[in-house]
């Protein structure tokens, strides 16, 4: 797929997380160049009224000036869609970034399927292709030859599935995580100040910690989601969201907070993957537990066979923390494609 | 709850030898008794009792064993599990309206016992919470004695925030 070490990209979705890549890609690319010996060159950029396509290569730079002008520029091309021209670019990588529809997956479970379907690589940074329809993506991915990376839809910049490749010769028996970081700051702020929840979620959205519509976040959609990708990557299982049990938070009280800390404990919003089950729900754990973490922080217990407990910790969320997630993907899929090419010449 | 005999050397650090091991694979160490008196051929008697998930008490307790192997402690008696389990959990919602005696009598005809209760209210017509300690017995698994609990939570549209 990769011509000599020219890479060809596209990217479906311009927002945070899609300007956070390409901003991350400009100030790597001398390092990329140097350390991995390639180059990428952004062939389209597509939106949901149209795309920005130069074979030539889009400059990027000049782009990222002032990219709010994305329509203004002279290779724009209105009322596009990036379903119906994937097939007809010449690309080697496809970079997926629209928002979710959580229900439905849409757009981007199409583009995915479209870009496997015209043997092209996959990188997504969105979750519901995968926890709706994780089989269908991997089955046709596998038939077509492709590579398909998702690291940024769980945790975002946390290495949660890339870790598996560290972990091959043990056995994961249970994850336990905190994956919302919305639920966490709510939870860890009734805990330390006893306010309500509708107060620690209004305090929330004020500090852009939580959406305007938080709903999928408090009632532990957004966590199952994620359980599903992890649980299906790092144990092999093949399950959807309508696998996972799920309780919200909205039930949690100040005075629940209180009497957990009377013993000992806090409360936590935990996505667990164990003996074939999956759950996503409020659990008592005690205070010095290693998942007692603060803010919006994510973590991740992996239970291993032959190591013990392994955790990772860090921020889920963030424009430059899925960017980097998706550039590491890119660079990954190219080394694969390289160590590919090799065996078969 | 697992309870572990070893014979330590009677030299400093050996005790961290034996509890690194444990709190390494997950054990919730409960206590530790050191029988000084009974020291042999400076070998000491060492009793630790913990617990592991449930799930996951096999493979913890058979890497902990490799361990201790592997640091040449003699281990000269494993037991596993010869009390009641014990389960903390919360429920809230209209606790004591929906008539906290039945949930507590009803537990019961089931040997869950009831060991702990404290209660948190707010207003009358409000929504309450208690945290309860139960014991259940031996042959009931975790997720049996959720069960049981969640059947009367679903009736009386409890929440239940378990440990």
């Amino acid at each position: 797929m990769c011509k000599g070490m020219e890479v060809k990209i596209c990217l479906i979705g311009m927002g945070n997380v899609g300007t956070s890549f390409l901003k991350l890609l400009k100030e790597k690319r001398e390092n990329i160049v140097d350390k991995f010996n390639f180059t990428t060159k952004l062939v389209a950029i597509f939106e949901h009224d149209g795309a920005l396509i130069n074979s030539n290569g889009i400059d990027i730079d000049n782009l990222l000036r002032d990219y709010s002008n994305l329509r203004k520029n002279q290779y724009w091309k209105s009322n596009v869609k990036a379903q119906d021209l994937i097939s007809k670019l010449e690309i080697d990588i496809c970079i997926e970034t629209t928002p979710t529809n959580p229900d439905t997956g849409e757009p981007g479970l199409t583009h995915i399927l479209e870009a496997l379907s015209n043997n092209i690589d996959v990188i997504s940074s969105n979750k519901a292709p995968f926890y709706l329809q994780y089989d269908k993506i991997k089955n046709l991915a596998d038939k077509m030859g492709c590579l398909v990376k998702f690291e940024a839809t769980v945790a975002s910049g946390v290495p949660a599935l890339s870790i598996k490749h560290n972990l091959i010769g043990n056995t994961i028996s249970r994850i336990r995580a905190i994956l919302t970081g919305t639920s966490n700051y709510i939870l860890s702020r009734m805990t330390a100040e006893g306010v309500s929840f509708s107060v620690a979620l209004k305090e929330a959205q004020e500090l852009g910690y939580a959406e305007t519509d938080p709903i999928l976040d408090i009632n532990g959609y957004d966590a199952a989601g994620k359980l599903v990708i992890l649980s299906n990557e790092l144990l092999g299982w093949s399950k959807s969201i309508e696998d996972v049990n799920i309780k919200g938070i909205t039930e949690i009280t100040p005075q629940a907070l209180d009497l957990a800390k009377l013993d000992g404990y806090v409360i936590k919003h935990l996505a667990i993957a164990e003996n074939d089950i999956l759950l996503v729900e409020p659990r008592l754990i005690k205070r010095d537990s290693p998942l007692n973490v603060q803010g919006t922080l994510n973590i991740i217990e992996l239970q291993t066979k032959y190591a013990g407990s392994i955790i990772i910790l860090g921020k889920g969320a963030g424009g430059f923390e899925a960017g980097a997630a998706i550039l590491n993907d890119l660079i990954s899929i190219v080394k694969e494609r390289e160590r590919i090419n090799r065996k078969r010449s | 709850m697992i309870y572990l005999e070893v014979k330590l050397p009677d030299i400093p650090g050996s005790l961290i030898e034996l509890i690194r091991p444990v709190s390494l694979h997950g054990g919730n160490i409960y206590g530790v008794l050191h029988h000084h008196d009974k020291k042999v051929k400076n070998m000491i008697p060492v009793d630790i009792w913990f617990e592991l998930s449930e799930e996951l008490i096999q493979i913890s307790l058979e890497n902990i064993k490799k361990d201790l192997i592997e640091k040449n402690i003699q281990i000269t008696k494993i037991s596993v599990g010869s009390k009641n389990k014990i389960l903390t959990f919360i429920l809230t919602g209209h606790v004591f309206d929906t008539d906290i005696t039945d949930t507590i009598k009803r537990l019961d005809a089931k040997n869950i016992k009831v060991l702990e209760l404290h209660a948190k209210f707010t207003e009358v017509d409000e929504i309450s919470s208690v945290i309860m300690k139960v014991e259940f017995p031996e042959v009931m698994t975790k997720i049996e004695l959720v069960n049981e609990i969640e059947k009367i939570c679903e009736e009386k549209k409890l929440f239940l925030i378990r440990s």
